[in-house]
């Protein structure tokens, strides 16, 4: 009897704590959510990120690492509302992952935790690119972020309550150093308050919306559509005319649009992060929020030089 | 570059394998025939005129999911195959030219379209960079159908594709396979393995021609997985790749025309 005990025991306990020893896989959509991972989980989890800062996260190129790494997940986190439409589904789909499909609880959507800006009241084909959701690019406001966090946190802690403890800690921890960095940010981008900004595409309202800054224009209205030759004149005028403080385009986005209009009004050009990994300075959510408001608050100072 | 094995998994790869294959079946024998012709970016064309089918269907407000779509799709490719069939017959010797003008009114004339519907950008893009990942094998079964249909037709007819049956039969299964693979590999599938095997004649050069081609496709896959890398992109790579391999073999090679000195391009010696 004895000499079962032992084996015995070993199996119980190999069966006990395999679950704490293989780690929950994480698969996020986008860099910020899996910078935000990073934050709130540490190495309790391990990430992997489908896209990067540098492309458009509309479209991606199909690798099967991709669907593997779905599969393999136990948690995917993207931001939802239609922003990965043209590749999540299909992504989900191949894989055949349960666990992750719509509704499970391994699917996680950012933009379902928090109230969406420019919500269509009516679904109206002539508004151009209405997403029916609202708009999805909620990853440029740090309050939002903060909300996010605790709903993702919770999931966390669900998926994996042995390590609930440890979710829990870290999401105190990021909370504090996030509130502190998001009064830092808020006393230096004072002087943004009220000022005025054109866009290649429209996909900063939710900065705008925390800074207190005015869109007044966009170079690319309908994404993939070249703009008019009228909307590019009205565009010029409406940028003169406005003590505009810059031309924001993304890293990921064609330079030559915004150079053009630049040259056009003596409004400077200014390439933000939009996600972590956009810039060298935007190592995580934090640095990504310095450099956009150094960047903006670069553009103010040359703008008040000329 | 790290390798990685994870993405090598029979039911990643196997769909799209598949599809590889079905794409192959009907672009090997048909891809031989654009050669000859010497007409070989009317894939691109075609694939463009049936974009502006869909475009202009929604335009007209109708449905932009299923059937109806593949109508459109089919009906506007199967036009611009009886206007090409048309220009074949009537100017030949400027057919080329005329492919390539088609090709650029369809591409710009979609854009002049969707200035005024706005989410129709993303429809054209479907449909024009289908890609190789995401087929399933239920989306497969029209394909494979259609495929069959198609080569049991040039069966009958002994490979003797004239005029509209050619133009016909060729927007038929472009239409199908860019939805499937993406434009590139339709390209290359119709074209690479037809080239390598230029100079070979009869059903030797049909059975080197696939062969080619699948090899082409598995190898890409498998790599794709391996190196972590776009699949579509790569497949296009290793056919071109397996194509110049093939050039080793003395059967495939054997029978090339010895070439001709190259024409001047200047006159200068005389």
């Amino acid at each position: 009897m004895k000499l079962f005990a032992i084996p015995t025991l070993l199996l119980t306990a190999a069966l006990v704590s395999s679950p704490a020893q293989a780690k929950m896989k994480v698969f996020a959509c986008e860099p910020e959510w899996g910078s935000l991972v990073h934050e709130l989980a540490g190495d309790k989890v391990d990430v992997n990120v489908g896209t990067s800062a540098l492309q458009d996260v509309h479209v991606i190129e199909a690798k099967p690492s991709l669907i593997a790494q779905v599969r393999a997940a136990d948690l995917v986190v993207c931001t939802g509302a239609e922003l990965e439409v043209g590749w999540l589904p299909m992504l989900i789909r191949q894989s055949g992952n349960a666990k992750v499909a719509p509704g499970a609880p391994g699917s996680f959507m950012a933009a379902s935790q928090v109230k969406l800006l420019e919500k269509p009241t009516a679904l109206d084909r002539a508004n151009g690119d209405v997403h029916p959701d609202g708009n999805p690019h909620i990853n440029l406001d740090p309050r939002r972020i903060y909300v996010v966090a605790k709903a993702l946190d919770a999931r966390l802690a669900q998926l994996d309550p042995a390590n609930a403890a440890a979710y829990q800690q870290r999401l105190a921890d990021f909370n504090t150093r996030w509130l502190a960095a998001m009064n830092k940010w808020k006393a230096e981008a004072a002087p943004l308050r009220g000022r005025k900004v054109v866009v290649h595409h429209i996909s900063w309202v939710y900065l705008w919306d925390w800074l207190g800054m005015d869109q007044i224009g966009a170079l690319e209205p309908k994404p993939g559509v070249p703009p008019t030759a009228a909307h590019m004149s009205s565009l010029i005028a409406t940028t003169k005319s406005n003590n505009t403080l810059a031309i924001v385009r993304a890293a990921y986005q064609d330079t030559k649009p915004a150079d053009w209009l630049s040259d056009r009004t003596g409004v400077p050009a200014v390439t933000l992060p939009y996600t972590v990994g956009g810039d060298a300075q935007s190592k995580d959510l934090f640095g990504m929020f310095d450099s956009t408001i150094a960047k903006l608050l670069g553009a103010s100072q040359s703008g008040a030089a000329k | 570059m790290t390798l990685n094995w994870e993405g090598l998994d029979i039911s990643i790869l196997g769909p799209a394998c598949v599809a590889g294959l079905i794409v192959l079946s009907t672009h090997v024998p048909l891809g031989k025939q654009v050669l000859s012709r010497g007409i070989i970016f009317i894939d691109l064309a075609i694939a463009q005129i049936a974009g502006l089918g869909v475009i202009l269907a929604q335009y007209l407000g109708i449905d932009e999911h299923g059937y109806a779509v593949q109508i459109a799709a089919a009906a506007a490719a199967l036009a611009g195959a009886g206007l090409l069939s048309w220009t074949d017959r009537r100017w030949p010797e400027y057919q080329e030219p005329l492919i390539g003008t088609l090709f650029v009114l369809a591409a710009t004339g979609g854009l002049l379209l969707l200035a005024n519907n706005p989410q129709g950008g993303e429809h054209l893009k479907d449909l024009l960079v289908g890609q190789i990942l995401w087929v399933s094998y239920p989306q497969l079964i029209p394909a494979a159908l259609l495929s069959v249909v198609l080569l049991g037709f040039m069966w009958l007819r002994r490979g003797r594709l004239a005029g509209l049956v050619f133009y016909g039969l060729f927007a038929l299964a472009i239409t199908a396979s860019v939805q499937l693979v993406g434009v590139y590999l339709v390209f290359a599938s119709l074209i690479v393995p037809a080239l390598a095997t230029a100079g070979m004649r009869g059903r030797g050069r049909l059975t080197a021609a696939y062969v080619i081609g699948a090899l082409g496709y598995v190898l890409g896959l498998v790599l794709s997985a391996v190196l972590d890398l776009p699949s579509g992109a790569l497949i296009v790579w290793t056919l071109a790749g397996c194509a110049l391999l093939a050039q080793l073999v003395p059967a495939v090679r054997r029978s090339h025309p010895a070439h001709d000195a190259p024409e001047a391009v200047f006159d200068t010696v005389a």
